[in-house]
């Protein structure tokens, strides 16, 4: 359970444009404040669309219920970036100056977080360890720590995935197994003859497995056709539930590759499995003699 | 004798029969675990809110609780107004904020371990609503009482001296006191990693300079009443909170995490598909296999039905056989998936994601059933289709 800030500010520091504050709801009561002169505020494109504001209309806002609202112009609309963080959010994002913020706030010398930009070749581990001092109660991350923190969902459920793709992957093993198994059970009397003929053993199983191989090929090849129609489904589906741009489910080089190699030694091993079964048996047997 | 039969062609086939049973077993297990995730959260969510015994949550407008740190004002004459409402029986207010908090003799100079952040809340003396005494008493005036890892991290045992200062602003140049350790607990709503103080909401309130303010307030409701008809009486006579049920709360949290009910919903049909495509493969080899001894059953007199029961009953069995052992497996994979999931962000530890349920393996365990029934009936119908004579003339040896 984390309470989440609530209002999110940053400031960029060396940037030309001026900074900005993003905020969700507003936290503090500002009773009897006076309203910032020229207040101006960006609202994301979902929302608006949804409340029928666009550029140069005024909404009021107010950073707590009981306070005074105060009229802020719409000078313009923006399109949230594809944050997966952010797709749960509930409420409407928007965009003020920082010290329009401040001060509708009542928060003038506040900022819930800033970011720096170090000189290159810094060390950004001592450095964060050198500034923590003299700002004391505040926590100084280097950059990537901060995106291992906020990532941690999405490694927890892609340990899940991980999860579940071995599971279902032991499931189609043994279901190639099985098919392996019937289709060599169905010719083990042509088997049977071809080693009566004298066909060596290792010419019989390659023979099993190169087709269990193919057959896997087949498999894979039909399976990343279901694959990719999924994933164009996943991504449709949850771009149109979110309203975002956010790619979901993304099928790449590897993933292909990876789906494909596993196909193909999961069909050998059910091979290889099937046919030493078959090659173990006596041959007169299998042909009843 | 059909069964005999059946006994016979398994032990025939040792093999392929071990092979569907393991395949039939690893998709019931997928099945049952995706049952289980399915209403999972719901239900360990709706049983953990429900375990504290209060079932409204008057939250400000828009939010949920801890959601964010938007506080509702002037609680004092609210309170006041809730109390009146016919049905209420206690209001719990609370106040949630973030707390630097060092031990007495260190400083924040001193190294991390001497100094933390933590989430403190601020309630009525006495109430253990969101946490449960573990050593020592409840804090009383200017008293703090502590989870397991903020005593961990500052070594803050029972009867030592922290100061306190709101984090916000830095946390250096705010309002600081000190509070003596009552004591520890286990908080009930805590997510891995939290660290979590829990002290008197007049104190807390004073600390963080937000006099007459609340994060939300838990209601009771006296027996007899209904939530919905007292949370309706209530919001008549309020306004700008917001109150929700147990049910809506469950609801709404598990709303966002609907992506492992969609998950559940894709991988349990998937799961049932494929052992539906397992079971009926083998039975129609299996059939292909006996058409000869089929016909020689259905001119010895063998009434259609009984031939039909008794193939359709081999891919029963196969599915009850393979079923059970699943149901076993779900609960190994369950705990194995839980253990994963746990680590999950902002969710409380004591909720789970798979509810063992013996409902959701009896489920499971029915589909198997019925998909067994429908993996056996097509190739055991169109075998008995078949014109005896000529199946009798093609399968003479």
């Amino acid at each position: 359970m984390r309470l989440a800030a609530a209002a999110r500010v940053v400031a960029v520091a060396g940037a030309t444009a001026p900074a900005i504050a993003a905020i969700a709801a507003a936290p503090a009561p500002a009773r009897g404040q006076a309203c910032p002169d020229g207040l101006e505020v960006l609202i994301e494109r979902p929302y608006a669309e949804g409340a029928g504001v666009t550029t140069g209309s005024t909404v009021l806002v107010r950073p707590a219920v009981e306070s005074r609202p105060c009229p802020a112009r719409v000078a313009g609309i923006f399109e949230p970036p594809p944050d997966p963080a952010t797709l749960n959010a509930t409420r409407p994002r928007v965009l003020f100056h920082l010290p329009h913020l401040q001060a509708l706030t009542g928060r003038d010398t506040d900022v819930d977080y800033f970011t720096v930009r170090v000189r290159p070749g810094a060390d950004l581990a001592d450095l964060a360890r050198d500034l923590e001092p003299l700002l004391p109660g505040a926590q100084v991350l280097p950059v990537s720590e901060v995106a291992e923190r906020s990532s941690t969902t999405f490694r927890v459920v892609s340990r899940f995935h991980t999860a579940i793709a071995g599971i279902t992957l032991i499931a189609g093993g043994v279901f190639l197994a099985c098919i392996m198994v019937l289709k060599v059970q169905e010719r083990r009397v042509p088997i049977a003859a071809s080693r009566l003929a004298g066909i060596p053993r290792r010419f019989l199983l390659w023979w099993t497995v190169t087709e269990a191989a193919l057959l896997s090929v087949l498999g894979g090849v039909a399976g990343l056709g279901v694959g990719l129609g999924a994933s164009s489904i996943v991504n449709a589906y949850y771009q149109r539930l979110y309203d975002t741009t956010l790619v979901f489910s993304r099928v790449t080089g590897e993933v292909v590759a990876e789906a494909l190699l596993l196909a193909v030694v999961l069909g050998m091993a059910a091979g290889v499995f099937a046919g030493t079964r078959i090659l173990a048996s006596d041959p007169l047997d299998e042909i009843g003699c | 004798m059909l069964a005999l039969n059946s006994i016979r062609e398994f032990r025939t086939r040792p093999l392929r029969t071990l092979l569907t049973v393991a395949g039939v077993a690893v998709t019931t297990a997928m099945l049952a675990d995706m049952l289980m995730l399915g209403g999972g959260m719901t239900r360990s969510f709706g049983e953990l809110l429900e375990s504290r015994g209060y079932e409204l949550r008057l939250t400000p407008s828009g939010t949920l609780p801890f959601d964010t740190e938007a506080t509702v004002p002037g609680f004092a004459a609210l309170r006041d107004s809730v109390e009146m409402v016919a049905g209420v029986e206690r209001v719990a207010p609370v106040l949630a904020a973030s707390v630097i908090a060092e031990i007495e003799g260190g400083s924040a100079a001193e190294g991390p371990e001497r100094s933390t952040q933590a989430l403190a809340f601020g309630m009525d003396p006495g109430d253990q609503s969101l946490y449960q005494l573990t050593e020592g008493e409840t804090p009383g005036q200017g008293e703090v009482l502590t989870d397991s890892d903020v005593r961990a991290a500052l070594r803050a045992e029972p009867g030592s001296t922290l100061r306190l200062r709101p984090a916000r602003g830095g946390g250096a140049w705010g309002r600081r006191t000190t509070a003596r350790v009552s004591g520890t607990g286990q908080f009930i709503f805590a997510s891995r990693g939290d660290l979590q103080v829990v002290m008197r909401l007049d104190d807390l309130q004073a600390l963080s300079s937000q006099h007459d303010q609340v994060s939300f307030a838990m209601i009771r409701i006296r027996e007899g009443y209904e939530a919905d008809s007292v949370r309706a009486a209530i919001l008549a006579r309020v306004d700008r909170v917001e109150i929700v049920t147990l049910a809506g709360v469950a609801e709404r949290l598990t709303a966002r995490l609907s992506y492992f009910r969609q998950i559940a919903l894709i991988l349990g049909t998937v799961s049932l598909f494929v052992a539906t495509l397992l079971v009926g493969t083998l039975t129609a080899v299996s059939v292909s296999e006996r058409l000869g001894l089929i016909a020689a059953l259905r001119a010895i007199g063998l009434s259609r039905r009984r031939i039909v029961a008794g193939l359709a009953g081999e891919s029963v069995v196969l599915c009850a056989i393979g079923g059970g052992i699943g149901v076993g497996l779900a609960v190994v994979v369950a705990v194995h998936l839980e253990s994963i999931l746990s680590d999950f962000p902002g969710l409380p530890l004591s909720v789970r994601f798979f509810v063992i349920r013996a409902e959701s393996l009896v489920i499971a365990f029915g589909l198997l059933i019925v998909s067994g029934v429908v993996a056996g009936l097509i190739p055991a119908l169109n075998a008995t289709r078949m014109e005896v004579a000529e199946v009798l003339h093609r399968e003479a040896p």
